[in-house]
């Protein structure tokens, strides 16, 4: 409860910093030539605030206690994308004036067709990054506050719709790095008390795993979302009302919403689709996506959908605009790195201490939990309250960061590129947006987390990346060639999760290959778009349009003069 | 009268996308160079282009060399520095500081090449 409260004061902030937007931030333009010279120090920290989503603060340990030490692969992934961004992207799209990919498509090909197929690829990404935001929001409002998860959910729309209609997009640059520095406190803070309050024992335990097989003490499970639970002995099991069940030999299906006590000494029964908690795989620094049993596929699968897609993720290319030039926003980028390489060193302590204290959340399904249940685990006075408190609040801070900046892109995807309106109707199209993202969050609680996550990453690595990367770097490429190649991307991925989400079970290397489709979404992607390229003729101006975006500002004597800015 | 400079909006880069891509349609242009530009832009290019490359190879050597190396060498699950699984430190530290030293390099390679 007092967790719960710590989230007013969150709340409250963002919605003033939104009505102060509509009133007060307005000022001389020598203060906005200063904004536009944020340094590229600022600046990464404000990136870095805004890309550090829910997913990163809860959903990286969650998926350690779910899946394995393999799952620090995310994160490693989400920093190795700000290389392939400094080395092929940051620059020249600065350089290109273009805010987004939209943008960037008619700067560059001068076609109005991939504007428009940009803008509803950006729909895509963001409704699919967006999702596992809420699903998290909602599942961690649900567990501090003993609310069913659809409240939490709705709770988490309303906020960000409410801050996003009353003018929070406005939230300038030094809110977004002071969030940044927030976050990485709240998150390392409670880690580093954790690591020295559970004493040697635990420390111990989380460093040589054994599988979870018998309860040591009685264990009161709250299943989360459904599950189906696989036992070899009869298990006893006590519900609230007192009576005892047992569960024979078989599988049982456990509805959401249920709560169960197993006695100590209990076997502990396994959950269908998951390898065992603890256990052989589950120490293995390799993925294992859908249990199909090819380690290596599934980890490079998810390597290349992270961190090529982090190149198109359209609320983080937005940011880099406020770099005066080109040469800042490589420096951002390069930075970013650094940012990030801090905070994702903790994650995999969570992880690691979650498993020994909360192997329970294994079964209920709420492993995203884990981080802001553990110090109740390990102090139930004010301490263990305080640092509960601040994991909340850091969590709910990124999940504002992040839902803010995807849902301003999408609004400004529907109101700009695919319906024409104006600025009025923007502000208004975000609050249909979040709805629609709330609709889509609720049934999704059963989902994989670790493949809700990465979607959003393969549809962006099969579109933008290769749209941004041939666009920078081959002069070649001309409209046509851009258009079928995001089609194919968009096609191939997106129909990859459908079949996914509801086509029929499958086994072995296909499982992988569908329910995370980039090894061969990107490369057909890319073949499609320097086919089409290659079979048509580039424009006149295409290779000018592309070596514009290799000059540097200073050098710059003739016509091509400094990027246009966004004013 | 003193000249007073006009009241600008101080906007954040979302809210100043969104102004302005509402007014910014249609107003494309031919990109021009001029002859030094075009020629001091496609050496850049070039340079840049095999820098890159280099610098790509280096990040996908790390990203897919490091899952080869974790399943063809088991072993390292079992040794252990300072208590903790090898192959966990390995995931879970080495690859941060390996990839701030890329990106540090990278970039600085990246600004020579400009300030020739």
């Amino acid at each position: 409860m007092v967790a719960l409260l710590a989230l007013a004061p969150v709340m409250l902030v963002t919605l003033l910093i939104g009505l102060r937007g509509v009133a007060a931030m307005r000022t001389t333009s020598d203060f906005l030539v200063a904004s536009r010279r944020v340094s590229p120090l600022l600046n990464s920290a404000a990136v870095s605030g805004e890309y550090l989503s829910a997913a990163s603060f809860l959903g990286v340990a969650g998926l350690v206690v779910k899946d394995g030490i393999g799952s620090l692969w995310y994160p490693v992934g989400f920093t190795a994308g700000y290389i392939t961004m400094l080395i092929l992207v940051a620059a020249p799209m600065r350089r290109s004036g273009a805010l987004t990919v939209p943008d960037f498509a008619e700067a560059r090909l001068a076609s109005p067709a991939l504007r428009r197929l940009s803008a509803l690829v950006v729909l895509v990404i963001g409704v699919l990054y967006l999702v596992p935001q809420f699903r998290t929001a909602g599942l961690v409002l649900s567990a501090v506050s003993a609310t069913p998860y659809w409240v939490g959910v709705v709770i988490a729309g309303a906020v960000v719709s409410a801050t996003i209609a009353l003018g929070g997009m406005r939230a300038a640059t030094y809110v977004q790095a002071f969030q940044f520095f927030l976050k990485l406190l709240l998150f390392i803070i409670p880690a580093v008390w954790l690591v020295v309050q559970v004493g040697p024992d635990v420390r111990h335990d989380a460093v040589h795993p054994v599988e979870f097989t018998v309860f040591e003490h009685d264990t009161t499970v709250s299943f989360r979302v459904d599950a189906i639970l696989e036992t070899e002995e009869p298990t006893p099991v006590v519900a609230p009302d007192g009576s005892t069940t047992t569960l024979g030999p078989g599988q049982h299906t456990i509805e959401a919403g249920r709560t169960l006590v197993f006695a100590e000494g209990a076997p502990v029964p396994g959950i269908r689709g998951d390898a065992p908690l603890g256990g052989p795989d589950w120490q293995r620094p390799l993925l294992n996506l859908e249990d199909a049993g090819h380690p290596l596929l599934s980890t490079i699968a998810v390597i290349v959908a992270i961190v090529l897609g982090t190149m198109g993720l359209p609320h983080i290319l937005m940011r880099f605009h406020t770099s005066p030039d080109g040469r800042s926003a490589r420096r951002t980028a390069a930075i970013t790195v650094a940012l990030l390489s801090v905070f994702y060193l903790f994650p995999g302590v969570y992880g690691a201490l979650g498993r020994v204290l909360l192997p329970q959340l294994y079964l209920s399904g709420a492993t995203d939990t884990v981080i802001v249940a553990l110090p109740s685990q390990v102090d139930t006075g004010w301490a263990g309250t305080l640092m509960t408190a601040m994991l909340t609040v850091g969590a709910f801070a990124a999940f504002l960061a992040t839902s803010l900046g995807l849902l301003l892109v999408i609004s400004g995807a529907i109101a700009h590129d695919l319906v024409p309106a104006g600025l009025r109707k923007l502000r208004f199209s975000a609050v249909p947006a979040a709805a629609a993202i709330v609709l889509l969050a609720l049934p999704s609680a059963h989902l994989d987390a670790g493949l809700l996550v990465t979607w959003g990453f393969t549809v962006a690595s099969s579109t933008f990346c290769p749209l941004l990367v041939l666009g920078i770097w081959w002069s070649r490429l001309t409209a046509q060639g851009a258009l079928s190649g995001v089609i194919a991307g968009l096609l191939a991925s997106s129909g990859s999760i459908l079949v996914a989400l509801f086509g029929p079970p499958l086994d072995g290397w296909p499982a992988i290959l569908i329910v995370q489709p980039a090894p061969w979404s990107v490369p057909l992607a890319f073949a499609t778009m320097v086919a089409v390229s290659l079979h048509g003729s580039p424009a006149p101006w295409s290779r000018t349009a592309m070596l514009r975006l290799h000059l540097d500002e200073e050098h710059v004597r003739g016509s091509a003069r400094r990027p246009p800015d966004a004013t | 009268m003193p000249h007073r400079s006009k009241r600008v909006a101080v906007t954040s880069p979302q809210t100043r996308l969104a102004h302005s891509r509402g007014r910014a349609r249609g107003r494309w242009r031919v990109p021009r160079l001029d002859q030094g530009d075009a020629e001091r832009a496609a050496v850049l290019y070039r340079r840049q282009r095999v820098q890159g490359l280099l610098a790509l190879a280096l990040i996908t050597a790390l990203l897919l060399g490091l899952p080869l190396l974790f399943a063809a060498w088991p072993e390292l699950d079992e040794l252990r520095l300072l208590g903790i699984p090898l192959s966990w430190l390995v995931l879970a530290v080495l690859p941060y500081p390996a990839m701030v030293l890329l990106a540090g390099w990278q970039l600085y390679r990246a600004e020579r090449t400009e300030e020739r």
